[in-house]
């Protein structure tokens, strides 16, 4: 009897200092590129602590695990209070799946929603509700190695504007035997590779889905052009690393600070990781409009903040949201890391950091940037356009087959 | 029969408490998820049908992860075979330092963790920067770097070199604890017989050592049809689904699209042929045992 007695203190013993760690804290989970700011997160968790007397208990993913880490989290009922999704269409995956909280009556009460820019509502709306407050964003541009561009003697401030000097100025920038190439074809099987044929395709003037989204529309003349200049720059000029079917944006900005690369698409947040991996980069790298071939374009990206849907403390979350989100401490981060751009109008105007040549140009193209659909079955419909591109950089099939299949998959995705 | 199963258990009842934690942390840990994920695997939203099933084996994609998974897992397993029985023949002779090399050989690429395998591997087989192709280009094989993993044969054959470096240990020692219960005087008879190095492998070793090659194969086997974290971390399934055989394409039907229906159908599909593999390797086996006795 007393055996059993010791068996039954020490399973109440271990069930209640497991669940004395969950109560008390709030869980933050950051992802996406800003976690390199570990110092920042820091400071601001802390002074919202003191502040507001919660305590925080907060990671840092990287990128490239985070969605796993989120999906397997919220599954599994442990989600973090609050954490950050991808404006790629995040947000409507984890609401279809119940994960995360409505917000629109915590967005009504607050003075933050009017200073967003409206047009990333889209972003984070499901079924006509918003479930989250976008925190940062960004549109992609084209970046570029100034010094690349002296060595083989280009004019480092006149960047390729249409299709055909990308090309041009590509294969002048490229040599295989110094490991030096001209632009960096994103085809590695992730979300970058489908932003990298949007941002072509949307160039052509062409369009991804239906504009209510029940049908693929890139399956045009404009599409296929898109498709086949994005995937020759890589398979007919060689122009991009051999190994670019695993080579995503992040890999060429890491090759551009070592001068290999020089040119890729790119964002904001990339300044200070640029600047991080190599401290000589500064001042000489540039961002431009992409080079279009029929109007200019971009792609919008960025990051809202959510709180779970089975949070324990959703008013707290809130309350670091707001904080996190609030002017000073957006002026601050700015001041300190030049980038990436706030979802605040106000901000975006009043910070003199943005005086910068860079986000002159950032702040040109947004207008133009266009949102990824925001529908739950978009990680499904980004996988198939990633493997349309896949199938033509390794030579499986022609980018005509490779379109007709992947209108043919996404088609069945979306239900027809 | 049940009365012998009875009388069977009350007569060994000590034996069988003791089995009943192990037994029951079996049934949580595998019975459960394992019946959980059957059962998810046979509904669509809520209702039961076979579509998951069905949508599974009529995919395009299908035929391509199957033969992945044929290549991967013959190459692997072959590989770690034919240098697991090297290493264990050359470790069973008598040299200086030979417990040096054996701690080194056997133990160091098993116990490192699958990850850093996975990362470092990638590394090394990198186009711009990896030690591989540096090696290969200045010992002249190569005339220029090589996309290991960029192309899909090339990303096959990394995938399953890597995974012979991490997993030779295992059939190592295994071999080598075989080896090690030949007897000596079998060998000294066939030296005075007259035979040469291949005739006492052949007639001496090798009877002896078949059974343990049989069990380690079908070990490995299993193993490696299951094996996810090398590919996942390496290729993460690229380029173009080159590499991704039944476990890395379910992980990401769940993960990546959270389609959990279909995700467990692959899986319960990839179980079940498994289990039959493994009932065929106690078949085989027991009867090796028959013929023995």
């Amino acid at each position: 009897m007393r055996k059993y007695a010791v068996l039954v203190a020490l399973l109440l013993a271990v069930l209640v200092s497991g669940s004395a760690f969950a109560q008390d804290k709030l869980t933050v989970w950051v992802g996406g590129h800003v976690v390199e700011q570990e110092q920042t997160w820091a400071e601001i968790i802390q002074s919202f602590e003191e502040a507001t007397g919660i305590e925080v208990e907060y990671r840092l993913i990287g990128f490239d695990v985070y969605y796993d880490t989120l999906v397997t989290a919220f599954s599994a009922g442990q989600g973090p209070d609050m954490t950050f999704a991808d404006l790629g269409g995040w947000v409507p995956t984890f609401a279809a799946q119940g994960w995360i909280e409505p917000l629109e009556d915590r967005l009504a009460a607050s003075d933050i929603t009017e200073q967003i820019w409206p047009n990333l509502w889209p972003t984070v709306t499901y079924n006509g509700v918003r479930y989250g407050l976008p925190w940062y964003t960004d549109c992609r541009v084209l970046m570029y190695n100034k010094i690349m561009f002296e060595e083989a003697g280009l004019d480092p401030d006149k960047p390729p504007v249409t299709w055909d000097e990308l090309l041009e100025y590509a294969k002048i920038l490229t040599d295989p035997r110094q490991m030096k190439y001209g632009y960096g074809v994103s085809g590695k099987r992730s979300e970058v590779a489908t932003l990298g044929y949007m941002m072509f395709l949307f160039g052509a003037g062409g369009e991804l889905l239906t504009e209510d989204y029940s049908k693929a529309a890139f399956n045009t003349p404009e599409g296929l052009a898109a498709l086949k200049f994005y995937t020759e720059l890589f398979t007919v000029h060689k122009v991009s690393p051999p190994a670019t079917p695993s080579y995503g944006e992040d890999d060429f900005r890491s090759m551009m600070a070592q001068n290999r690369v020089a040119m890729a698409i790119s964002g904001p947040w990339a300044f200070p990781l640029i600047e991080m991996a190599n401290p000589a980069i500064k001042g000489n790298y540039a961002v431009a409009l992409h080079p279009y071939s029929a109007e200019p374009a971009s792609v919008l990206g960025g990051w809202a903040s959510v709180i779970s849907s089975t949070s324990k403390m959703k008013d707290e979350a809130w309350q670091f949201i707001e904080y996190i989100t609030s002017y000073d401490v957006w002026r601050m981060w700015i001041a300190r890391h030049g980038g990436p751009m706030p979802t605040r109008m106000d901000v975006a105007f009043d910070a003199p950091e943005f005086d910068d040549p860079r986000w002159e140009v950032i702040l040109e193209v947004f207008p133009y940037a266009k949102v990824r659909p925001p529908i739950p079955e978009w990680p499904e419909v980004s996988d198939r356009i990633q493997n349309m591109i896949q199938v033509v950089i390794t030579g499986q099939a022609t980018a005509e087959e490779a379109i007709a299949t992947a209108e043919q998959e996404i088609n069945a995705i979306l239900g027809n | 029969m049940l009365n012998k199963l009875y009388g069977d258990i009350r007569r060994n009842a000590f034996a069988y408490r003791m089995l009943i934690p192990y037994v029951a942390f079996l049934a949580l840990l595998v019975l459960y998820p394992i019946i959980t994920n059957f059962v998810i695997s046979l509904q669509v939203d809520g209702n039961w049908s076979l579509q998951n099933y069905k949508h599974v084996f009529q995919e395009p994609v299908f035929a391509k992860v199957s033969f992945n998974t044929v290549i991967w897992t013959v190459g692997s397993v072959v590989l770690q075979l034919l240098v697991g029985f090297l290493l264990a023949l050359l470790l069973n002779q008598e040299f200086k330092g030979r417990a040096f090399f054996r701690s080194i050989i056997l133990v160091l690429p098993w116990a490192t963790p699958d990850i850093v395998v996975g990362v470092a591997w990638q590394w090394m087989y990198n186009d711009m920067y990896g030690v591989l192709n540096d090696i290969l280009f200045r010992l002249g094989i190569i005339d220029y770097y090589l996309p290991w993993l960029a192309d899909q044969n090339l990303a096959r054959l990394a995938v399953i070199i890597a995974n012979t470096w991490k997993g030779f240990a295992l059939s190592a020692m295994f071999y080598l604890a075989a080896l090690q219960t030949v007897p000596h005087e079998l060998y000294e008879a066939s030296e005075v017989d007259g035979a040469n190095v291949w005739q006492k492998f052949r007639n001496v070793t090798w009877p002896i050592l078949q059974p343990f090659v049989v069990t380690t194969t079908m070990l490995t086997t299993i193993w490696t049809i299951n094996y996810f974290p090398l590919i996942f971390t390496m290729t993460g399934g690229g380029p173009a689904n080159a590499t991704d055989t039944f476990v890395t394409y379910a992980y990401r039907t769940a993960f990546r699209f959270l389609d959990f229906n279909r995700s467990a159908a692959m899986s319960s599909f990839t179980f079940v042929l498994v289990f039959l593999i493994s009932l065929l390797y106690l078949r085989v086996l027991s009867k090796k045992e028959a013929e023995r006795q």
